[in-house]
C-alpha cells in the first residue's frame, strides 16, 4: 500500500514539477532580467510602478473582480435562501440551470452583450434610431456584469449547501428561546453559512481576476491585467516579455493570495452541522411567494438569457457587422466551408485532455484522500496551485520552457492538451478524493485482509466503486477544455487552431456571423454533455467547490 | 492448528503509546478477547495482527513463523469489520468468493464452498442478492461467511456487533460463538461491550492505555479482578475508599464510609489505604441470614421488571447501588433504613493508589 502511495506521489510530483513549477519559475525568471542582455534587474517591476498604464490595468482588473465578487453574493445568498428554504416553482429544474453559467464559456455571454449593446448591437441600433442614445457596455460595466452573471453558482452552490446543513432542531431551539424569524436568520443562519459565502465570493474573485476572455472582448481600450499580459506577450509590435513576466508574477501573487486567505479562514471555521433533518420550508403567503419565485427564475434566465440569444442570432444572416431578420444557416456555412478542421481540433484536444486529466488524477485523488504524509500532503498543496494560475500565464510559461532545449513541444497539439491536463488538474483531484473520502476505508482492507494485493485492490475495487464521480469529472474536464481560450490563444499553432480561436478573431475582425456561429457551437459542445450526465454533475460540482 | 505468540509488540502514534510492551500467548482454537475502553490499544493491537498498522517493536508469530513483515494481504488472516465492509458493487455470493477467488480456487470449488459457507450463517439463497436488499445483521452474516470461507489461520472480529441492535446483538453473539467452535478456529475479538466478552470468550485480556490489565477467564476476571479498573470496568461495581484495621486471622477490617466492611483475608497492614469493590449483587437486603452487615439509608429505587437497583447512602454520605431480585418484595419508600448482608469473600480489596 505504501510503496504504491509513494510512487503514484513521487510521479505526480515529478510531473507537476516539470509542466506546472518549472515554467512558472522561468515566468519569474524573465521578469527579473534585462530583456536582450540577460543581467538580472528590478527593472521592469519599477516600470509597472511607474507607469500609469499598467497601474491602471492592475487597479481596473482588482475593481473589476471587487464588483464582481460583491454583485455575485448580492444576488447569490437571497437565491441560495429561496432554493433551500422556499418553496420556489420548479425548483429542480431551477437548480440545474444555476450551475449551467460556470460551464459555459463567459466570453461567449461578453459577446452576447456586444452584439446586443455593443458600438452595431441590435439594441443600440434600435434605440438610437428612436432617438434614445444609450452608454457604452465597453471596460469596466459591461465586464462587470458578465462576470456577474456567469461567475455567481460559485457562491449559490456552497451557500445552498450551508442552509441546507443547518439542522431543523438549532433553528428550532433558537425560536424556542425567543429569537423572532429575522433575529434567527441574522444570528444563527447567517454565522454558520458566512464560511461558505467567502469561499464561494473568494473564488469568483479568482476567476474574475485571472479572466482572459471577458475583457479581451469587452475592453476595448481600457487595460485589464490578463489581456496585457497576453499582449505584451505575443503582441506583433510592442512585445516585452519581460514586463509581461512581471505583470504575470503581480497577478499570481494577488490570486494565490486570495486563496491562501480563504483557505486559512474555512480551516479555522468549517462548522460541520450533519443536519439529521433538512429545515421545513417557510410557510409564505403567496405574494410573498411570487416574489422569491420571480427573483430566483429571474436571475437564472438573466444569466442564461445571453446563451440562448446567441443561439438565436446564429441562425440569422448578417450584412457586414449588422443583422438582418432574415433566417438562414449562412454563418455555419461559413464556419465550416474554410475547414472542419477547428471543430475537429476542439473535439479531439478535449478528448484526450478529459482522459489524461482523469487518469492522472484519479490516483492522485485516491493517495492524497487516503496516505497523509509529509510527502503527499506537499502533492495536495503543489496540485492546487494551478488554481492560482491564470491560461495564460502558465501558457506563456510552457513556451518559454519547450521552445528549446532538450524537449521541444510549441507548435504542436501535445502542449495544449499539457496546458489543459496541468489546468484542470486540481478540479480532477478534489473531485475524486471527495469520492474516496466517501468510501470506507474498511472496504479496501477487507480486500487486502482476503489475499488481493493493494495495487489490484486499487485497480479492480477501489476505481469501479469511484467510476461513477470519476465521469461526472471526466465530462466536467472535457467541456472547460473544449472552452479553453486563455491558454489556447496563446499555445495554438497554424495546425491546431481550435473553435475557441476561430471566434476570437471573429470577434476581433468583422467576422460577427461567424463568431456567432462559432459560440453557438461552443453552447452546443458544452451544455450537450453537460445536461446528460447533470445529476452527477451538480453533485461534483458542490464537492469541488 | 494455529497459536499466535505476541511478544514485546509496540506502536505509538506521535506521543501516544497505543501499544505499550504487550506479550500474549493465544492457543489453538481459543476464542481470545480483547476488551477495552475507546483509545486502549485493542482495536491497533488487531490491526498490527492483520497488517494495517504496522510494527514498531517486538513480533507476531503464528505457529512459531513470524508474520510481521509479511504484507497483509498474505498474512491468511479472515477478518470482519464493524462496518461489514461488504463490497458495495458485488452480489453477497460475489462477496463471499472473492477470497477463493484471490488464491485461485478452482471454479467448481468455490461454487460449492460459497453456498456451504452461506448455509453455515443461515443465508442458503441469498448468493445473488445485491448488498443493499439485505439488513444490518444479514450483512453481518455476509461479512461472517466471507472470512471463515477461505479457512484462515486466524479468525480476527473488530468489534462485529456494535452496529447491530440489541436483541440482535445478542443472538449473533452467540452464532459467531457456535461456528468458532464448531470450525475450530483460533480466534480474536475486540469489544468494548463488558457483556458480550463475558458470554462468549475462552479467555478476555482487558487492555487500558495500551498495556494488559489482566488476562484470565471470563469468571476469574469478573470474581478476581486485579486491578481497580478491571474490578470497575467489568460491571458497575461500587468502589468504596477505607483504611484497613486489624487482621483478626480470618478477615481483615476497614473502616470506610463512616461503617466498617468485613474483608476475607488479610488484605493490607493496618493503616494503609485501601479501595474495597463491592459488587451490587454481592449485597443483599437484610435477612439475618448471617454474613457480615453493614447499615445504609434508602435513596431511590428502580424497579426494572426481572430485578431491581436500589440507591442506597451509607452513613458518611457515599452513594452505592444494590441489585435485588424483582421477586423479592421490597416496598421501602426513600430514607428508609436498610441492612445490607454479605459475604466478606465476595469483597475484593485493592491498595489505594
Amino acid at each position: 500500500m505504501k510503496r504504491f502511495a509513494t510512487i503514484v506521489t513521487l510521479a505526480a510530483l515529478v510531473l507537476l514539477a516539470v509542466f506546472l513549477l518549472y515554467p512558472l519559475a522561468l515566468v519569474l525568471d524573465a521578469s527579473i532580467r534585462i530583456d536582450g542582455t540577460g543581467g538580472l534587474t528590478f527593472a521592469n517591476y519599477a516600470t509597472i510602478v511607474k507607469s500609469r498604464y499598467y497601474l491602471g490595468s492592475i487597479g481596473n482588473s482588482l475593481l473589476a473582480a471587487a464588483l464582481a465578487t460583491a454583485l455575485a453574493c448580492a444576488i447569490s445568498i437571497p437565491l441560495a435562501f429561496c432554493l433551500a428554504r422556499i418553496d420556489v416553482p420548479g425548483r429542480a429544474l431551477l437548480l440545474t440551470l444555476a450551475t449551467l453559467p460556470l460551464v459555459l464559456p463567459s466570453f461567449v455571454s461578453a459577446y452576447a452583450l456586444v452584439l446586443f449593446f455593443g458600438h452595431a448591437g441590435v439594441v443600440t441600433t434600435a434605440l438610437r434610431g428612436i432617438g434614445i442614445p444609450i452608454g457604452s457596455i465597453y471596460g469596466l460595466p459591461g465586464i462587470v456584469i458578465v462576470f456577474t452573471l456567469t461567475l455567481y453558482p460559485y457562491v449559490v452552490m456552497p451557500v445552498l449547501a450551508g442552509f441546507q446543513a443547518v439542522d431543523a432542531s438549532m433553528e428550532e431551539a433558537a425560536r424556542n428561546l425567543g429569537g423572532s424569524q429575522p433575529y434567527v436568520i441574522r444570528t444563527v443562519l447567517l454565522p454558520i453559512v458566512m464560511p461558505a459565502i467567502l469561499a464561494g465570493g473568494l473564488l469568483v474573485f479568482v476567476e474574475a481576476l485571472e479572466n482572459f476572455g471577458v475583457p479581451a472582448v469587452l475592453a476595448e481600450d481600457r487595460p485589464f491585467l490578463a489581456v496585457d499580459i497576453f499582449k505584451l506577450f505575443a503582441g506583433e509590435s510592442d512585445a516585452n516579455p519581460a514586463a509581461a513576466g512581471a505583470l504575470s508574477v503581480l497577478l499570481i501573487a494577488c490570486t494565490a493570495l486570495t486563496l491562501l486567505v480563504q483557505r486559512h479562514y474555512l480551516g479555522k471555521r468549517r462548522f460541520s452541522t450533519s443536519a439529521r433533518s433538512a429545515p421545513a420550508k417557510l410557510p409564505l403567503t403567496p405574494g410573498l411567494r411570487l416574489v422569491a419565485a420571480i427573483m430566483s427564475w429571474g436571475i437564472v434566465i438573466v444569466s442564461l438569457l445571453p446563451f440562448t440569444a446567441v443561439l438565436m442570432v446564429s441562425v440569422l444572416r448578417f450584412r457586414g457587422p449588422v443583422l438582418t431578420w432574415e433566417l438562414g444557416l449562412v454563418n455555419y456555412a461559413t464556419l465550416l466551408s474554410g475547414s472542419y478542421r477547428p471543430l475537429l481540433n476542439t473535439l479531439t484536444l478535449a478528448s484526450i485532455a478529459a482522459v489524461a486529466t482523469m487518469l492522472i488524477g484519479a490516483p492522485i485523488g485516491y493517495v492524497v484522500a487516503r496516505h497523509r504524509t509529509r510527502l503527499s500532503g506537499l502533492l495536495d498543496f503543489v496540485g492546487m496551485v494551478p488554481f492560482a494560475v491564470s491560461g495564460t500565464i502558465l501558457a506563456i510559461g510552457l513556451i518559454i520552457a519547450f521552445n528549446s532545449g532538450p524537449l521541444i513541444l510549441t507548435g504542436g497539439w501535445l502542449i495544449l492538451v499539457i496546458a489543459y491536463v496541468v489546468r484542470k488538474l486540481p478540479f480532477a483531484i478534489r473531485s475524486s478524493s471527495a469520492i474516496v473520502h466517501q468510501l470506507d476505508p474498511s472496504l479496501e482492507e477487507a480486500s487486502i485482509n482476503l489475499g488481493v494485493s493493494p495495487i489490484r485492490t486499487f485497480a479492480t475495487l477501489t476505481v469501479p466503486l469511484m467510476a461513477s464521480g470519476l465521469v461526472g469529472g471526466l465530462v466536467l474536464v472535457w467541456i472547460t477544455a473544449a472552452s479553453e481560450l486563455s491558454a489556447t490563444i496563446v499555445l495554438y499553432a497554424s495546425g491546431w487552431v481550435t473553435t475557441t480561436v476561430v471566434m476570437y478573431h471573429a470577434i476581433e475582425g468583422t467576422g460577427a456571423g461567424l463568431a456567432a456561429a462559432a459560440a453557438a457551437v461552443l453552447i452546443l459542445v458544452t451544455a450537450i454533455p453537460l445536461l446528460l450526465v447533470n445529476r452527477r454533475i451538480s453533485k461534483q460540482e458542490t464537492t469541488v467547490i | 492448528m494455529t497459536s499466535i505468540r505476541i511478544e514485546n509488540l509496540t506502536r505509538t502514534f506521535g506521543a501516544v503509546r497505543a501499544v505499550d510492551d504487550i506479550s500474549l500467548v493465544i492457543e489453538h482454537g481459543e476464542l481470545f478477547t480483547l476488551l477495552g475502553p475507546s483509545g486502549c490499544g485493542k482495536t491497533t493491537l488487531l490491526r498490527m495482527i492483520a497488517g494495517f498498522v504496522d510494527v514498531e517493536s517486538g513480533s507476531i508469530s503464528f505457529n512459531d513463523q513470524r508474520i510481521d513483515r509479511l504484507p497483509a494481504h498474505r498474512r491468511d488472516t479472515g477478518m470482519v469489520f464493524q462496518n461489514y465492509a461488504i463490497f458495495p458493487n458485488h452480489t453477497v455470493a460475489e462477496n463471499v468468493a472473492y477470497g477463493l477467488k484471490a488464491r485461485k480456487v478452482p471454479l467448481a470449488e468455490i461454487q460449492s464452498r460459497v453456498d456451504k459457507a452461506l448455509e453455515r450463517v443461515r443465508l442458503e439463497g441469498y448468493g445473488p442478492r445485491s448488498p443493499h436488499q439485505l439488513s444490518g445483521g444479514q450483512l453481518q452474516r455476509v461479512a461472517i461467511a466471507r472470512a471463515l470461507v477461505i479457512e484462515p489461520a486466524v479468525l480476527l472480529f473488530d468489534e462485529p456487533l456494535s452496529n447491530l441492535d440489541a436483541q440482535l446483538r445478542t443472538e449473533m453473539r452467540i452464532e459467531v460463538r457456535q461456528l468458532q467452535q464448531a470450525l475450530g478456529l483460533t480466534a480474536i475479538y475486540v469489544t468494548h461491550d463488558q457483556e458480550e466478552a463475558l458470554a462468549i470468550s475462552d479467555r478476555i485480556a482487558v487492555l487500558r492505555h495500551g498495556k494488559i490489565e489482566q488476562v484470565d477467564t471470563p469468571e476469574r476476571i469478573y470474581r478476581m479482578p486485579q486491578t481497580a479498573f478491571v474490578a470497575e470496568f467489568l460491571g458497575s461495581t461500587n468502589m468504596v475508599p477505607g483504611i484497613a484495621r486489624a487482621f483478626d486471622g480470618r478477615d481483615t477490617h476497614v473502616a470506610a464510609a463512616g461503617t466498617e466492611f468485613t474483608v476475607r483475608g488479610e488484605i493490607a497492614r493496618p493503616g494503609a489505604s485501601v479501595l474495597l469493590s463491592v459488587r451490587p449483587e454481592a449485597l443483599r437486603l437484610g435477612d439475618g441470614s448471617g454474613g457480615a452487615l453493614v447499615q445504609a439509608r434508602l435513596a431511590l429505587r428502580e424497579f426494572l421488571g426481572p430485578m431491581q437497583r436500589l440507591h442506597a447512602t451509607l452513613p458518611d454520605g457515599t452513594q452505592i447501588r444494590i441489585s435485588a431480585l424483582g421477586g423479592q418484595v421490597f416496598d421501602g419508600s426513600p430514607g428508609a433504613p436498610l441492612a445490607l448482608s454479605y459475604d466478606p469473600a465476595q469483597i475484593t480489596a485493592f491498595p489505594a493508589s
